[in-house]
C-alpha cells in the first residue's frame, strides 16, 4: 500500500471516530496526532471502534482480509498506533494479493 | 414583501431567545449491550450537548423496573431477543419452538416499557434483529411454528402493537439500519471485544434517526419542500422546447425517473407536506406545462405557492415563505443547479439545502433519505393539508374580488366549533402547539403526554377550535390553555394557525375564553405575551383586542363586561364547561 492511500485510510477511520468525541477531544488530521498514550484523546471503546473502522477500510482496499485488533500490538512500546505517522507507516508494509494469490483464487471452484 | 437581508437578520437574533432555545432535553440508554458508542454519537454529534446516561448494568426488564430518571428525560431501551425473550433463546438454540409463549413474554416486555414510558418524555424501541449470517432453519426459517426468523417477525409485531396506545413510546425500525450498512453492520470482533454486537456505522443510522425523531417531537421537521422546475420535476428546459418537449414519463428511463419522484413528492403531501415553487422561467409557460402534460402527477393544486419568475432564487424563496407563513427552519429547498443552492443556502438561512444528486434516477431515492420530515403522528390535518391550501388561495382570489374586506368577511360563513381537549385531539392539538410559531402567546413546547398531564389539573382547562367556512373545512387550528388562580383566569396558551388569521377567530378564541372564564368564576383574564423572534403577530393582535395593556407584555379582560365575538361568526361550542351552562 503506498503512503497516501495509507494515510487517506487512517484520516478516515478518524473521521469516524470523532463523531463520537466531544468537539474539544477530536483527534487533528496530522502525522504527530497521538492514537495510543498518555496523550491520546481515545479511551478503549474509542480505540477498539477506531481499530475496526481502519481494519474494515484496509481489507477494503487490500482485498484481503487484514487483522490490526491485536490487544497486545496496541499497548507495546513500539506499537504502531502510537501516532498516526507510525501507523501509516505501519499499513505502507501490507500488501494486497500476490500475482500467485490471484492464480490460486481463479482455480477455486 | 420581507427581504433576504431580514431573513438573515431574523434568523441570527434567534438564538439569544429563551423561548427560541431548541432544546431536546436529556436522553436515558437502557440496553443489554454496550450502547456507548450510540451516546456519544447523539451527545457529542447529532444532538450536540445534549445529556446523555445509562441505566446500570443489569437485564433491561431490571432497568426498566428501576424507573425513568425524571419526565423531562427520554429514553431508548434497545435489547437483544435472545436475552429478553427466554422462549426465543431456546428457539435460537434450536429447541423446538414455543412461539405462544415467546408472543406471551414479548407481550410483558412491552408491558414493562410501557410502565417505564409513561415516566418519560418520549421512549424509543428498536426492533429486534439478528445477524445476517444467522441462518436458522435455512429454507424453513420463515415457515410458521418452527422458523427462527418468522418467530422474530411475529416477536416484533406483537412488541409494536402491543405498544399501539402508548403515545410517547415509538417502535424504531433497526432492521433498515442494518440493511443500510450491509454485511459491516455487524462484528462479533467487536461483540467479543466490547460487549457491542453492531459496529459504529449501524449507531450512526440509529443516531440520526433518533435525532429527527426528537426533533419531530419538538416540532422541528420540516414542512414545506420548495422546488426547481427545469432538470426537476421534468427533464429539458420548458421555455425552450415547450410542455411537449418535456422529458417527463413515457419510455424514456430519465423521464420515468422524472415522473416517478413526482409521484414520491405527491406521497409527501399526504402526510401534511407542501410543495411550493421557485424556478426562472416564464409563468405562464411553466404553468401550462403543469396544467398540461399528461404526464404530470403534480399539478397546480398540489403546490401551496409558487414564485415563477426571472428574479433572484433567494428572494422567491423568502417571499414563498412570508406567503404561505413559515419560516426558513420549516422548508427544505431542491434544486439541480450547485449554484442556485449555494445562493439560497448562504442567503436564507435555516432553509435546509440538500446536495442534490446529478442523475434523476436517484431523485426518489436522495428525496426519501431525509429523515426532516420525520414528525411523531400524522393527524387528519396533516392528510388533508393541501387541499386545505388550495381553499386558502381560492379564498385570497375572492378577497381579491370582492375588494371590501369586512364584506368579505362576513360573506365568508365562519363557523367555529369548540371543544375541550380530548385523547382522540391530543396528537393534532401537540402538533399545533409545537408548530405554531406567530399567533402563540407563550411559545410552550410540550410532548403530548406532558400537554394531557397539564390539562389534567383541576385549575387548569383546554380548549380546542376547529374552523371552517364557506371555502372549507380548515380543521383543529386554534387552542387556548386556561388556568384559574382564584379571582384571576390567566390565558397561559393562546395558539392559532396561521392558515386561519385575518378571518376574525382570533377574536373568536379571545370570546370563547372569557366565556369560559366567566362560568368558573373569574373576575379578570390575563394573557402575558412571551416574546420569540416569530410572535410578533400575536402582540399586535393582542394590542387591537380591546384587552387593556398593561407593563410587560400583560394584557388583561375585566370579565364583568362580555367580550363580543364578531357577529358573522357563528360558534359551537361542546366543550365541558357548556355541559353546565352555556359560555358561548
Amino acid at each position: 500500500m503506498d503512503r497516501d492511500q495509507a494515510l487517506r485510510l487512517v484520516y478516515d477511520a478518524i473521521d469516524v471516530v470523532n463523531h463520537q468525541l466531544p468537539a474539544s477531544r477530536r483527534l487533528a488530521k496530522s502525522l504527530d496526532t497521538v492514537i495510543v498514550g498518555p496523550y491520546g484523546s481515545l479511551d478503549s471503546l474509542g480505540l477498539i471502534n477506531f481499530v475496526i473502522t481502519l481494519e474494515e477500510r484496509v481489507t477494503d482496499a487490500l482485498t484481503v482480509p487484514v487483522e490490526l485488533l491485536d490487544s497486545t500490538a496496541l499497548i507495546e512500546e513500539e506499537s504502531p498506533f502510537r501516532t498516526v505517522d507510525t501507523l501509516t507507516c505501519f499499513l505502507e508494509t501490507l500488501d494486497g494479493p500476490t500475482a500467485e494469490d490471484a492464480e490460486d483464487a481463479e482455480v477455486q471452484p | 414583501m420581507s427581504s433576504v437581508s431580514s431573513v438573515v437578520e431574523i434568523t441570527r437574533t434567534r438564538s439569544w431567545r429563551n423561548v427560541d432555545a431548541v432544546t431536546y432535553g436529556p436522553l436515558y440508554f437502557l440496553a443489554d449491550f454496550n450502547i456507548e458508542t450510540l451516546a456519544r454519537l447523539v451527545g457529542n454529534s447529532v444532538l450536540p450537548g445534549t445529556e446523555t446516561r445509562m441505566a446500570l448494568a443489569a437485564p433491561v426488564m431490571v432497568q426498566l423496573a428501576s424507573g425513568s430518571p425524571g419526565p423531562e428525560w427520554s429514553a431508548v431501551v434497545w435489547s437483544q431477543p435472545d436475552s429478553s425473550i427466554a422462549s426465543f433463546r431456546r428457539a435460537v438454540t434450536y429447541e423446538e419452538p414455543d412461539a405462544d409463549r415467546a408472543i406471551e413474554e414479548t407481550r410483558e416486555y412491552a408491558a414493562s416499557i410501557g410502565r417505564f414510558a409513561r415516566g418519560t418524555r418520549a421512549t424509543f424501541v428498536p426492533t429486534w434483529v439478528l445477524p445476517p449470517w444467522h441462518r436458522g432453519y435455512g429454507p424453513l426459517d420463515f415457515r410458521p411454528g418452527l422458523g427462527i426468523a418468522h418467530l422474530l417477525a411475529r416477536m416484533n409485531l406483537a412488541l409494536s402493537d402491543a405498544l399501539r396506545d402508548e403515545p410517547n413510546v415509538f417502535v424504531l425500525d433497526a432492521a433498515r439500519w442494518i440493511a443500510s450498512v450491509g454485511p459491516r453492520a455487524w462484528s462479533d470482533k467487536l461483540w467479543f471485544a466490547t460487549k457491542s454486537p453492531f459496529t459504529a456505522a449501524v449507531f450512526e443510522q440509529a443516531a440520526s434517526d433518533l435525532a429527527a425523531a426528537i426533533a419531530g417531537l419538538n416540532g422541528g421537521a420540516r414542512r414545506l419542500v420548495i422546488l426547481d422546475l427545469d432538470d426537476v420535476l421534468w427533464g429539458g428546459i420548458v421555455g425552450e422546447v415547450g410542455w411537449q418537449g418535456l422529458n417527463l414519463g413515457g419510455h424514456d428511463p430519465a423521464g420515468e425517473a422524472f415522473a416517478d419522484f413526482q409521484r414520491a413528492l405527491k406521497g409527501l403531501t399526504r402526510r401534511g407536506i407542501q410543495l411550493a415553487i421557485a424556478s426562472r422561467n416564464d409563468e405562464a409557460v411553466a404553468l401550462e406545462a403543469i396544467d398540461r402534460h399528461p404526464e404530470m402527477a403534480l399539478r397546480r393544486a398540489d403546490f401551496a405557492g409558487w414564485k415563477i419568475n426571472w428574479t433572484d432564487k433567494a428572494q422567491n424563496v423568502v417571499d414563498l415563505l412570508a406567503e404561505i407563513g413559515l419560516g426558513a427552519e420549516s422548508a427544505v429547498f431542491i434544486d439541480d443547479s450547485a449554484s442556485e443552492r449555494a445562493r439560497v443556502g448562504s442567503a436564507v438561512p435555516g432553509v435546509l439545502v440538500p446536495d442534490w444528486p446529478g442523475d434523476p434516477s436517484k431523485y426518489r431515492e436522495a428525496l426519501a433519505s431525509l429523515r426532516c420530515f420525520d414528525v411523531p403522528f400524522i393527524t387528519r390535518e396533516d392528510r388533508a393539508r393541501s387541499g386545505m391550501y388550495a381553499a386558502e388561495r381560492t379564498r385570497r382570489t375572492s378577497l381579491s374580488a370582492a375588494g371590501d374586506l369586512q364584506a368579505w368577511l362576513e360573506s365568508l360563513d365562519v363557523v367555529v366549533t369548540v371543544e375541550s381537549l380530548t385523547s382522540a385531539t391530543l396528537d393534532r392539538a401537540t402538533q399545533l402547539f409545537n408548530k405554531t410559531n406567530q399567533m402563540n402567546l407563550a411559545t410552550r413546547r410540550l410532548a403530548n403526554t406532558e400537554l394531557m398531564a397539564w390539562t389534567a389539573a383541576d385549575d387548569h382547562s383546554v380548549l380546542t377550535f376547529r374552523v371552517a367556512d364557506r371555502f372549507g373545512d380548515s380543521g383543529l387550528t386554534g387552542l387556548v390553555g386556561l388556568e384559574f388562580e382564584g379571582p384571576r383566569a390567566r390565558l397561559v396558551d393562546f395558539v392559532l394557525s396561521c392558515r386561519v388569521m385575518g378571518r376574525n377567530v382570533e377574536e373568536t378564541l379571545l370570546h370563547v375564553a372569557a366565556a369560559h372564564a366567566r362560568v368558573r368564576g373569574a373576575a379578570e383574564l390575563v394573557a402575558e405575551f412571551r416574546p420569540t423572534s416569530r410572535n410578533a403577530p400575536c402582540l399586535e393582535f393582542f394590542r387591537r383586542s380591546g384587552f387593556r395593556a398593561e407593563s410587560d407584555g400583560r394584557f388583561v379582560w375585566g370579565l364583568s363586561t362580555r367580550y363580543e365575538r364578531p357577529p358573522w361568526v357563528t360558534v359551537r361550542d361542546h366543550s365541558d364547561v357548556t355541559r353546565a351552562g352555556n359560555p358561548a
